[in-house]
């Protein structure tokens, strides 16, 4: 019998009986050839490889990252609470030293959503990294944790919930921002006061193949990844940089996700998008639970390959080496030491939001204090087209006293004010609390 | 009268039953000539019964398994088709194994054409090692046969046999399709000569009546239909014993079947009637296949299992066998010494019995009642202990629906049902282990044979229809048909029936007694561009095993 150099964990959750809606690309469809691949290989039946039944996350896991308006029952389906428990389920797997590493191969999945959630974006809901992450920490103690995100589209959701912690380091390599939705994901996009530079940007151009994001991952990621020392490092695993993938213009193949994974080794992935479900999907996951299992990946392909794929242009690599030129100059060479000059100020900033799937838009004031001691207290104001006026204070896991005391603080206040909702979350106290306001 | 016939590692039980009733039942010790044991036994069993009474024979043999495990395969040669993957070189089975060009994706389309030199090449460098029989698997042949049928007639007709992988299951696992190919393959000639010589043995006792070989899934296939796909009647003792719990007892409820022999205990569970089944397939030897079979798992524990102390003054059952029982003159202690020591049983010297359960507990200064105790609650303590790993695994298999997820459908049994040799004796010991309520059925030592004798034919089919590329396939049947785009799951089920009842009949079956259950009912919306453009189906259907109308349970 065959065996995994690394025993690994596979959460396989395809939500056969669950779409957004009747022809949504996230439809019921999207996983199964990937399972007919999955089972045709045999890769289950391989001594090392173990999958694991998925079991439902509950609203406390997701109450740790997100403020549902107006609660996580109104925002969430059975779907997504299973979809997140299979992340978790990776996550204990890993831990409790069962395996390795794990694969979450779940669906729907979660990195465009958001800290606030009024509805559904880019697909997502609920973020099942960000609420694993957060599980690790609250049932493992782990503090320092890296996301690396190689789905093709920024992963905008991810970024906005670790935008001010300094101790998650947050990389996305995807599709230049201006050529492709969310719009988002430049390298200027670096992190919030308390947490410059560990928000790291790679937008690739259109055309990127397997010698650009393979060059980007040694030359930036990996460096990034060695300076920051996280204990635990996630692969947020969209497969639509794929070739064959109808939406985005990306050049990536099962061999490069492959390669990609092999050389990243992260301990947890987590399928994020990737709607080429028969001529991309199956041939992808194949790659990645063989790099996971450290089998060898040289006979990973599509049938199609060596017909359809193109080296990618030389004009593009020199695009690529440049870009990556800057990045290493702003982020290893001359990365800034984390000590804010306006200790214990709140800074602000307003935004808009908008939320394809449901149409939602969402205007935000955000204020964080500024902190060198912690990831700062963060208070929310969001308003939505839908009639929700809430205020929603996190004080993160760790906070120092005086970020404690601003929290609540605000969250006292904003319960006088003209909101629909007030919202806590309590990472210090584990208090999360929500109350009608005077709106 | 049927006779039903079990045959074990070291004993063979045979059985004459009759709507309801056993009339006669024997042990036949298991000699290294299965023929010859075959034949003793059915004489003994016989005895001067007219042999025209006899209405069904059906059998369990070990020839396959023995054949397996004690590598006595015919050399088979084989010839794979993949394209990309893992590499098929992993899987490489028996003395020539040969990989040649050419690929099918996963929904059955055509990606490169297969390299009909390098099959030729294959095929003479098969032959130049005198091979006769010979393996043909594509990878995703269950989605279409093409590859495989191409492979079959450009090989042509210089074998004594060819297996082709898509027939042996539709199940997807390519892997899994070569070693059950390759079994089929390298089986064939022994089936074959296996078979006649049954034949002949029984037109020579003029038992003319139909005879049927038990398979692991529960049910039977006719004597003369096993020669094609010969693995899948390997292993079918613990099917046997399943088969029997349900012929002697109702199976109300949810419920476990133990069955202890001299060796070992094999556990199985039985859900109102209906028994589980292994989801991947049977593994005989060190060979994974796509043999269906019942769930069943074997410890390494029986009557006849050697007692020792173990590390820490433990009592350690298992798995070795010395031989018999000391007091039955055999070299080691053993459960069944425990029993007689106790007086719970009456056969063999007790004294050498009490002697041997004395020396077993002297370092520890515990007598020989106090250490008899012991090893029997020892023994039923590892029969729990396994029986929850059992129940742990069953559990933990994974699914893939939303609906799934949330309905509880954890198996806990709300009995147990023990049968074997030594069976009355343990019960109270495991029933307190289990802390469940157990039950004895009559004839437990013999309910073997019993389920061999009243096991129906089963069979399965795999249906897939995508009806944007306008197909329906049933590998198992080698049935390909073009559909209209407005072929629907409706006329999925009518097909799948149709085909299945036929396969059954072909197997032997009665008509009466097709009873078809759809274990697997999937319908998917194709989606491209934002448009249903077609639907996936795909149907699991198969008659699950059952007892034949003759017996009546009582
Ligand atoms: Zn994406
Ligand atoms: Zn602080």
């Amino acid at each position: 019998m065959i065996r995994a150099a690394r025993k690994t964990g596979l959460i396989f959750f395809p939500a056969f009986d669950w779409a957004i809606s009747p022809d949504h690309p996230e439809r019921e469809e999207r996983l199964l050839y990937t399972q007919d691949q999955v089972l045709e290989e045999g890769l289950l039946d391989i001594g090392g490889i173990v999958e694991y039944r998925v079991r439902p996350a509950g609203f406390e896991d997701i109450r740790r990252v997100h403020f549902c308006v107006p609660d996580e029952a109104a925002v969430t389906t059975e779907s997504h609470l299973i979809s997140a428990g299979g992340c978790l389920m990776a996550a204990d797997a890993v831990q409790k030293g069962e395996v390795e590493s794990a694969f979450a191969l779940v669906r729907p999945p979660g990195h465009h959503a958001m800290r606030v959630v009024h509805g559904n974006r880019g697909f997502c809901n609920i973020n099942i990294e960000a609420i694993m992450i957060e599980y690790l920490r609250e049932t493992y103690g782990i503090r320092k944790v890296a996301v690396v995100d190689t789905d093709c589209h920024h992963g905008d959701g991810t970024q906005d919930i670790y935008w001010h912690d300094p101790n998650t380091l947050f990389i996305s390599i995807h599709q230049d921002g201006r050529t492709l939705y969310p719009g988002s994901g430049f390298p200027e996009e670096d992190g919030g006061p308390n947490a410059k530079g560990t928000t790291v940007n790679i937008p690739l151009p259109p055309g990127t193949g397997e010698e650009g994001f393979l060059y980007v991952l040694d030359e930036l990621v990996m460096p990034l990844l060695q300076a920051f020392d996280p204990e635990i490092v996630i692969n947020s695993a969209g497969q639509d940089n794929h070739f064959n993938d109808p939406i985005t213009n990306m050049n990536f193949s099962a061999q490069g996700y492959a390669r990609l994974n092999a050389r990243l080794k992260p301990d947890i992935a987590v399928l994020e998008g990737g709607y080429a479900v028969e001529n991309a999907l199956p041939y992808v996951n194949v790659g990645i639970i063989m790099a996971m299992a450290g089998l060898d990946i040289s006979t990973v392909k599509e049938p199609n390959y060596d017909q359809d794929y193109r080296r990618q242009r030389p004009e593009i690599t020199n695009y690529i080496e440049q870009l990556a030129g800057g990045l290493k100059r702003r982020f290893l060479r001359e990365a800034a030491p984390r000590t804010s000059d306006r200790e214990g100020e709140v800074v602000e900033r307003s935004r808009d939001i908008y939320y394809d799937t449901d149409g939602i838009h969402e205007r935000q004031h955000e204020k964080i204090r500024a902190c060198s001691e912690c990831a700062g207290a963060l208070s929310i104001a969001s308003t939505s087209n839908r009639g929700q006026h809430i205020l929603a204070v996190h004080i993160p896991p760790g906070a120092c006293k005086a970020c404690r005391d601003t929290g609540h603080r605000w969250y006292e206040q904003g319960e006088k004010g003209p909101f629909s909702h007030v919202y806590l979350q309590d990472r210090v106290n584990r208090v999360y609390r929500q109350a009608g306001g005077q709106g | 009268m049927i006779l039903g016939l079990d045959m074990g590692g070291t004993q063979t039980d045979t059985v004459l039953v009759e709507r309801g009733r056993v009339i006669r039942a024997t042990k036949t010790p298991t000699g290294d000539d299965l023929l010859e044991t075959l034949r003793t036994a059915i004489d003994h069993t016989l005895g001067d019964l007219d042999p025209g009474a006899i209405t069904r024979l059906a059998f369990s043999t070990t020839m396959a398994t023995n054949a397996i495990v004690q590598d006595q395969l015919e050399p088979a040669g084989m010839i794979v088709s993949a394209g990309p993957g893992m590499d098929p070189a992993w899987f490489s089975v028996g003395p020539s194994y040969h990989i040649v060009d050419g690929c099918l994706d996963h929904q059955g389309y055509e990606v490169k054409p297969l390299d009909r030199a390098a099959l030729v090449n294959a095929v003479s460098r098969i032959r130049e090692k005198q091979i006769r029989v010979l393996g043909l698997v594509g990878k995703f042949s269950v989605r279409n046969p093409l590859h495989e049928l191409q492979m079959a007639e450009w090989v042509g007709d210089v074998f004594l046999h060819k297996a082709l992988g898509h027939q042996v299951s539709g199940v997807l696992n390519f892997p899994r399709r070569i070693t059950t190919t390759y079994l089929n393959a390298a089986l064939y000639p022994l089936q074959q000569r296996f078979s006649e010589a049954l034949v002949g043995i029984l037109n020579e006792k003029a038992l003319k009546a139909p005879r049927y070989l038990l398979k692991p899934d529960g049910g039977t296939v006719e004597l003369g239909k096993s020669d094609a796909l010969p693995a899948r009647t390997a292993q079918s003792g613990p099917a046997a014993s399943v088969m029997g719990a349900l012929a002697l007892d109702a199976c109300k409820g949810t419920t476990l079947i133990l069955d202890i022999g001299g060796t070992t205990t094999d556990m199985a569970v039985i859900l109102e009637g209906v028994p589980l089944f292994n989801p991947h397939g049977i593994r005989l030897g060190p060979y994974q296949t796509l043999i269906r079979s019942l769930l069943t798992h074997s410890l390494g524990i029986g009557g006849d299992s050697e007692v020792r102390m173990g590390k820490n003054d433990q009592l350690k059952i298992g798995p070795l066998r010395k031989g018999r029982p000391m007091a039955l003159g055999g070299p080691a202690p053993t459960p069944t010494d425990a029993m007689i020591a106790l007086n719970l049983l009456d056969v063999g010297e007790k004294e050498a019995a009490v002697g041997a359960m004395a020396t077993l507990g002297a370092p520890l200064g515990m007598n020989g009642k106090a250490v008899a105790q012991t090893v029997l609650t020892t023994m039923a303590e590892s029969i729990a202990e396994a029986v929850e790993a059992f129940l742990y695994e069953i559990n933990s298999q994974p699914v893939y629906t939303v609906h799934e997820v949330l309905k509880d459908t954890k198996i806990d049994p709300t009995s147990v049902l023990i049968m074997g040799g030594p069976a009355p004796q343990i019960t109270p010991y495991v029933g307190d282990a289990l802390e469940l309520p157990c039950r004895v059925p009559p004839h437990h030592d013999v309910a073997n044979a019993v389920g061999a004798a009243v096991a129906r034919v089963t069979t399965s089919v795999t249906l897939q229809a995508d009806t944007q590329r306008g197909t329906v396939i049933i590998p198992e049947a080698d049935l390909e048909q073009d559909v209209s785009h407005r072929f629907g799951l409706d006329q999925a089920l009518i097909l799948g029936r149709q085909v299945l009842e036929e396969q059954a009949r072909r197997m032997g079956a009665e008509h009466e007694t097709l009873e078809v259950a759809v274990t697997e009912k999937q319908l998917f919306n194709m989606i491209r561009q934002g448009r249903i453009t077609g639907q996936n189906i795909r149907l699991k259907m198969s008659i699950i095993p059952g007892l034949i109308p003759h017996w009546i349970r009582r």
